[in-house]
């Protein structure tokens, strides 16, 4: 990729005005997408994103540098711009590169041997079956998306690694229609491996499915709105823990004290049955690491214990202004970002509850099928996040189901709230956004409830 | 390789393979950032970017290349083509030929003259004066400045060739304000020479934040509303989507085939002006000269915004909205400087005229809580109660739900106080809005 002497001039040219670490991180990222709309293909392109970044830190100080050029010129010129934000005479040097790392696997299938047609046959399926489940679908858009990115991260400290993260992705989403009004539905499966991931998808049950949400939703009443008892279900349900949680636990956030979770390592943030993980090593999940965004293998860190907070999500920086270890949690977009603590696979771990149950002695509320994303302030805990696929529950029993549905609350609110978590735990995947970018992580769970949220929707009581 | 030398290879390559055209997209630009903290530069940032990203029309097909290496102009070519080969929809996509833009008036920025050190001691400046502004403001979580130049290029084999620069300075100040054991953090920006505004930007935030403070939900029910200006330009810019000629076409749009028709009140005119001093330009992403149009005059729906691809197929002139959501993407259509026009009331008046209700001023998840294909909306909100056109306490953990069509068409009022979000590939605005009733869910 590139030549050892070069790198070690970058990592001491970065450091000449006084920096205590520094860091190269080269990234060549290949992507396909293609989309299909009306059953026809309507767009392919091809992408190919090259170049660097150089992080200096002093203390809790950071200073970045990228450029698209890779060249040795270019890169020194990188160091340099770094080095010249800070302004502190010498006092390190960077260390021979002892510690090396190389997740560099070649998937089954690599990305680069897929043509387009096997990249449109999947689509194909999907399409057909979408438009089959009822007139009522009146669109159908499908989305393929592969990407193969291979970064080196080479800092002052003495680590090399190189990683390779193939992934895939596949959407489709389905339009119906009836009396000038519109709903829809989508699924959007994806794993972190090769082509070869997409030979166990059955794309045909995958349109069906959108279809049958689309349509679902065009025969549903508005959601009520108030403050009830929640049943979410498992997978992309997650996303509540995500939000609600996982974002104002990372150093992002709590290194600086903007986090309603600072200062409660070893107390109790969330009722007994929750136990919550962040675990970058699973293998070929949408989300997984090899190593981190500095050098670090990733690993499985147990967040919240039985309710206990037992870790935060932590990367180098952060761990300087926090005390706390690095938990190898460092991630970025791509090389225009610096990296800071993002999520990886993040989960509720599996409970003891039995899920009909959950749903019986519920009463009146919301049972929370497929949810859409959100977002969250970590300062103050309040999230949000929108609900696909809605039903209504009376005395313990789904009455109907319900479109427009939001969920909104305090994260530290409704952790205490969880009364109930399933046995049976999987996951979804999507992109998370932050101060680095966008990344690809893992939400997952397994269906839980919790006692009181506040639901938001435009209809009166059902 | 040189810009110039790589299109020179790639368009012979293009031509020799048996493209019927070939047109490069190139953008390259620097950036620079900084945050402080607590007095000291906290974090630092400069960039060198660029991106080329390559079209080519084969039998009618568009196919599209992206690189941010200029090493392999015909490797590139080959890729375009084949992906110009997968395409099955039958639209013809026209490239624009070489033409003649209209002059935009100079710009004269004190700002892009100032040092990155000064820019950095604005900022400081910022955080100082956020610390002055209240006793109730315990830190600034973050405070920032920044400026970019980027240079737009767009050359094809008719001929066609285009170039604009961009430059933008911006900073901003979220404050963390806490009272009672409650938090609240503000925000505040300004952009271009506004950066020198001190004092404004950090009173702005500083109000953002404490006017929060005591903040409770309301009862679930319907609420007359007043949007605050900067939170309606964010649900226009959420449902813009709407407008696109591509989405209406694909059946992706309520407003399909509602040319002509009433889609809002009488008060309500929506305008895309790529001449407006917020970020004018002459040219769109395809090289189509930009018009400035109405597109809902007077509530009723002027045009939708089109490229040269949905123009063709309506059988209509290109809107000059061709746009990309990036340089690595393909060609679709978005707005240029779209908003609301302004009317003749003040916010007080519009508060007046609220009476009871609710003043909106921040709305969240705008990318989840909404869908622009049902056009409908829940989102989390924030802002104040209005009892008898007073704002008597703030109203937090609630959400307002409704559909875009009929809060456009319940538009009461709309205010004299225009103002525009940050600045992107496309610049949205509004002034505030007073619409006869939402839905609102709290405890």
């Amino acid at each position: 990729m590139i030549e050892e002497r070069i790198v070690r001039n970058v990592l001491a040219a970065a450091l000449e005005t006084g920096g205590d670490y520094s860091e190269l991180y080269m990234e060549d990222t290949e992507q396909n997408n293609v989309s299909m709309v009306d059953g026809k293909v309507e767009n392919a392109q091809y992408t190919r994103r090259t170049g660097a970044g150089v992080r200096v830190l002093r203390g809790g100080k950071s200073v970045y540098a990228y450029s698209a050029d890779t060249g040795e010129a270019a890169l020194m010129a990188a160091a340099r711009a770094a080095a010249a934000a800070l302004s502190g005479a010498k006092e390190c040097e960077p260390q021979a590169f002892l510690v090396k790392r190389s997740c560099m696997e070649t998937p089954e299938k690599p990305y680069s041997m897929v043509d387009n047609a096997a990249r449109i046959a999947l689509l194909r399926d999907a399409v057909k079956a979408a438009r089959a489940y009822s007139p009522e679908v009146t669109q159908v858009t499908a989305g393929y998306l592969d990407v193969d990115q291979r970064v080196l991260i080479a800092t002052s400290e003495g680590v090399w690694a190189e990683d390779r993260r193939p992934r895939g992705r596949v959407n489709v989403n389905a339009v119906a229609m009836k009396d000038g009004e519109a709903q829809t539905g989508a699924v959007s499966p994806g794993r972190g491996e090769g082509f070869e991931q997409f030979g166990n998808l059955d794309m045909t049950a995958l349109g069906s499915e959108a279809a049958r949400m689309a349509v679902t939703m065009l025969h549903a009443p508005d959601c009520p709105a108030g403050f009830v008892p929640v049943v979410i279900d498992g997978g992309f349900g997650g996303v509540i823990l995500h939000e609600a949680c996982v974002h104002s636990l990372e150093a992002t956030s709590v290194a600086k004290g903007n986090s309603e979770f600072c200062g409660k390592l070893g107390q109790k943030i969330a009722s007994d049955v929750v136990t919550a993980v962040d675990d970058g090593t699973m293998p070929g999940e949408w989300g997984t690491i090899h190593v981190d965004d500095e050098g670090m293998p990733s690993q499985r860190n147990v967040l919240i214990e039985n309710g206990v907070l037992k870790s935060y999500l932590v990367d180098l920086l952060g761990s300087r202004l926090m005390n706390h270890p690095r938990t190898g949690s460092a991630r970025r977009q791509g090389y225009t970002f610096a990296p800071t603590s993002r999520m990886t696979n993040t989960f509720f771990a599996p409970g003891t509850d039995d899920e009909e149950e959950m749903l019986r002695t519920m009463g009146e509320g919301l049972f929370a099928k497929a949810m859409g994303g959100g977002s969250v302030n970590p300062l103050t805990g309040e999230f949000n996040f929108s609900v696909r696929e809605a039903y209504w529950v009376k005395d313990g029993k789904i009455f109907c189901p319900v479109r427009g549905a939001t969920l909104v609350g305090r994260g530290a609110d409704v952790l205490m709230q969880i009364d109930r978590i399933g046995r049976d735990m999987w996951m979804s995947p999507g992109m998370c956004g932050s101060l680095s970018g966008s990344v690809p992580t893992n939400v997952g769970q397994p269906r839980i409830r919790v006692r009181g949220i506040t639901v938001g929707g435009k209809g009166g009581a059902l | 390789m040189e810009f110039n030398q790589f299109k020179e290879k790639a368009f012979e390559a293009a031509l020799k393979n048996g493209c019927d055209a070939a047109e490069l997209y190139f953008v390259e630009g620097d950036s620079f950032s900084a945050m402080v903290l607590e007095q000291e530069l906290d974090s630092y940032s400069v960039s060198r970017e660029r991106g080329l990203n390559l079209r080519v029309q084969l039998a009618g097909k568009n196919g599209y290349a992206y690189t941010e290496s200029l090493d392999a102009p015909e490797a590139l070519v080959l890729r375009a083509m084949d992906n110009a080969r997968a395409i099955e929809n039958e639209d013809d996509h026209p490239m624009q030929g070489k033409c003649e833009y209209r002059a935009l008036p100079k710009r004269e920025c004190r700002v892009d003259a100032a040092s990155e050190r000064e820019k950095i001691e604005l900022a400081m400046a910022l955080e100082r004066a956020v610390k002055d502004q209240d006793a109730r403001v315990l830190r600034v979580m973050r405070c920032a400045v920044g400026s970019g130049s980027s240079l737009t290029r767009i050359c094809n084999t008719l001929g066609l060739d285009a170039e604009g620069e961009e430059r933008i300075a911006y900073s901003y100040a979220v404050p963390v304000a806490s009272a009672g054991g409650q938090v609240k953090d503000g925000f505040a920006f300004r952009v271009d020479d506004g950066i020198f505004d001190v004092d404004g930007c950090a009173k702005e935030a500083v109000a953002r934040a404490v006017a929060q403070l005591g903040g409770a939900p309301v009862p679930a029910g319907e609420y007359r509303i007043l949007f605050e200006n900067l939170a309606m330009g964010d649900m226009l810019a959420a449902f813009s989507p709407m407008f696109s000629a591509d989405a209406a076409q694909k059946g992706l749009s309520l407003l399909a085939g509602k040319e002509g028709e009433m889609v809002a009140a009488p008060c309500v005119t929506i305008l895309d002006d790529p001449f407006h001093a917020v970020n004018p330009r002459a040219f769109d992403a395809e090289g189509v000269p930009c018009v400035t149009k109405p597109v809902v005059g007077g509530g009723v729906l002027k045009t939708l915004l089109h490229n040269l691809k949905t123009a063709k197929k309506a059988g209509i002139p290109s809107t000059g909205n061709g746009g990309r959501a990036g340089a690595s993407a393909p060609v679709g259509v978005m707005p240029t400087n779209f908003f609301l026009k302004p009317g003749t009331e003040c916010f007080d008046a519009l508060t007046a005229k609220l009476g009871n209700g609710l003043i909106i001023t921040d709305v969240s998840g705008l990318h989840a809580g909404l869908n622009t294909i049902s056009g409908e909306f829940s989102l989390l909100a924030s802002g104040m109660l209005v009892e008898n056109g007073k704002a008597v306490r703030a109203v937090e953990q609630i959400t307002v739900s409704g559909s875009f069509l009929s809060l456009m068409r319940g538009v009461e009022a709309v205010g004299s106080d225009l103002r525009f979000g940050l600045p992107g590939a496309s610049c949205f605005g509004s002034p505030s809005v007073l619409v006869s009733a939402l839905a609102v869910s709290g405890k």
